[in-house]
Parts: C-alpha cells; structure tokens; sequence
C-alpha cells in the first residue's frame, strides 16, 4: 500500500473514531490508547469497528479486534486486510 | 411479535422504479405491509415470516427507499440471558429480512450461503427494534448478491448489523431442494414472475441496490449513546 493510500485510511479511520467519540477528527491522536479516552467504551469500540468493516468491505477477526488499541494499530490491520482482499 | 407503526413508505424499490406494492398485485398487504411471494401458498411455515406459523417471528416487511424493513418486540420466550433477547434470533431476523429483500427484487428464491453479524450492544426482551435491510451493488455478471442490514432500536441506535451473501435460484431449479407440490410451485412461479417482469432485466443485467453504497452505519449522535 503506498504512503498517500495508508495515510488515506488513517485519515478516513481517524473520522470514524472521532464521529463515534462526538469529537473533532483533529483531537484524535493516532497513537492514543483509546481505552484511556472517556466515553470510549467496548461498545462504542465495536461501532467503530463496525463501521470500518462497512466502509472497507472487510471483516475483521475477533481475536485482532480485541487486541488493537490505537487508531494507528486498527489502520495496519485494515490495511493488511484490504492487502489479503486484493491478494485472494 | 406486534405491528410496525411506522408510517408506511412508498418509495421505489425495484430497478424499474416500481414500489413492490405494485410489483405483487397492488397488494401493499395490510396496513401498508409488504405481501411476498409465499403468501400465495396457503399454509407455508416460514419461521420468519409465516403468519400461520405458531412458533414462529412473523415478520412483516415495509418498503424503505433503499430496501425494506420489518418491526419487531420480542417476549421471554425468546430470550437467552434473563430480559436479554437470543442474538441467534437476530441473525434468523437479519437473514429473513435480507433474504425477502433478494426475492423481491429478482423474483427468484434465494439461498443464503453465508452471514455474518456483529453484536453491538443487548437486545431487551420487550423494546421495539427495526431490522433494516439493503443490498449492496456487486460486481457485473455475479450470481451472488451481498446485502446488509441493521437492527436498530427505537432511538435508532444500531444495536446489531450483518452482512450476508445469498445465491438465487430459478424456482424450478430450486425445486430439488424444497418440499412443494406442482400446484403450488405453479401459484408460487406466477407470482414470482410477476416480480421479476417488474424488476424489468434478468438478474446478471440488473444492477442490484439502487444507491451508491454509503459505507456508514447511520450517525448516531452522542446523546443517543447507550
């Protein structure tokens, strides 16, 4: 994935995060443990999640889903799906 | 199970603009409730949507612009933790919405061979939710149709979504693999063909889906949060 493609994914998963936070898309920092962020429970987690798997056309296994914990590491794990997408 | 209050919706929803009221017969059914294709057999026994099925949900199914929906409050006998209804009953009503949407729209039976849903937060026994169901544009000449739904509760939340991949089948093809007599097959195809004269192309011309795919899950905004 070339740098502009990645730095688009991060840009449209850092809005989708910051939409389901009710927060600017310029408050959220890529590497901030989004556990720490107040209002950010496991359910507005699996929205997020939901709603990156829907704009990407992607499904995302469980076992990653529970793990990753930054904005940075959901965008290596959706890039690596959309890499496996585009292999298959 | 109780009646949608919703108001009814009349926008289109096949690929020839017809609302699917007029699609089956001018029979917006009762109350503004979609009549499918099974009514035409007598005593069918659709866990999901068969009125004269005891045991079953009995789903009814509304128009929505970009595909239908259905309303449904679910009692104790349907729960699995105490108050909290059985996520497998969300999946069966995903699948039911989304499987009715596909026959609608190509007249054809449609077989689900995969479904996906992801839970989100507890249905409670009692509430009212929707199931809303669409379908997603695939790519030209596929025999598959992806669809999505969402189950949304009475604030419009979204409390649950799936996606599903369904392959239809020509009636008489699919003949070999459901229990139905030549006379009812006949009703059932007549009917069904009548859907599909609507929708106006054979399926591999048809673009499924009459929008471009959002990519969102509806804006829930903040107060609404549970």
């Amino acid at each position: 994935m070339s740098t502009t493609a990645a730095e688009s994914v991060l840009s449209t998963i850092t809005g989708i995060v910051a939409a389901e936070l009710a927060t600017a898309p310029g408050t959220i920092d890529p590497d901030l443990d989004l556990r720490s962020v107040a209002g950010a429970d496991s359910v507005k987690v699996l929205r997020m999640i939901a709603r990156i798997e829907r704009a990407y056309d992607i499904e995302l296994d469980d076992e990653t889903v529970f793990t990753v914990t930054t904005v940075r590491e959901v965008t290596e794990v959706v890039e690596r799906a959309l890499a496996e997408g585009a292999a298959a | 199970m109780t009646a949608s209050t919703e108001d009814t919706r009349t926008a289109p929803a096949g690929t020839s603009g017809k609302p699917l009221a007029d699609v089956l017969g001018g029979a917006a059914a009762d109350d503004g409730h979609l009549r499918t294709p099974w009514t035409v057999l007598e005593d069918y026994q659709c866990f999901g949507c068969s009125p004269h099925n005891a045991h079953g949900l009995r789903l009814r199914f509304r128009e929505r612009p970009d595909g239908i929906s259905t309303t449904f409050q679910l009692g104790p006998t349907h729960e699995s933790y105490p108050g909290v209804v059985h996520g497998g009953l969300l999946g069966v009503i995903c699948d039911e919405t989304m499987g009715n949407l596909i026959v609608l729209r190509v007249g054809q039976p449609a077989f689900t061979t995969a479904m996906r849903v992801r839970f989100l937060a507890p249905v409670l026994v009692g509430a009212v939710h929707e199931c809303r169901a669409r379908i997603i544009p695939g790519a030209d000449g596929s025999t598959l149709i992806n669809t999505e739904a969402d189950v949304v509760d009475a604030a419009g939340t979204v409390v649950a979504t799936a996606r599903a991949t369904y392959r239809p089948v020509a009636l008489e093809a699919a003949r070999d693999r459901i229990q139905i007599s030549d006379d009812a097959a006949g009703r059932l195809a007549r009917v069904l063909a009548a859907t599909a004269d609507a929708t106006g192309r054979p399926l591999a011309d048809q673009p499924v889906g009459d929008e471009p795919r959002g990519g969102q899950l509806p804006n829930v905004p903040a107060s609404e949060e549970s």
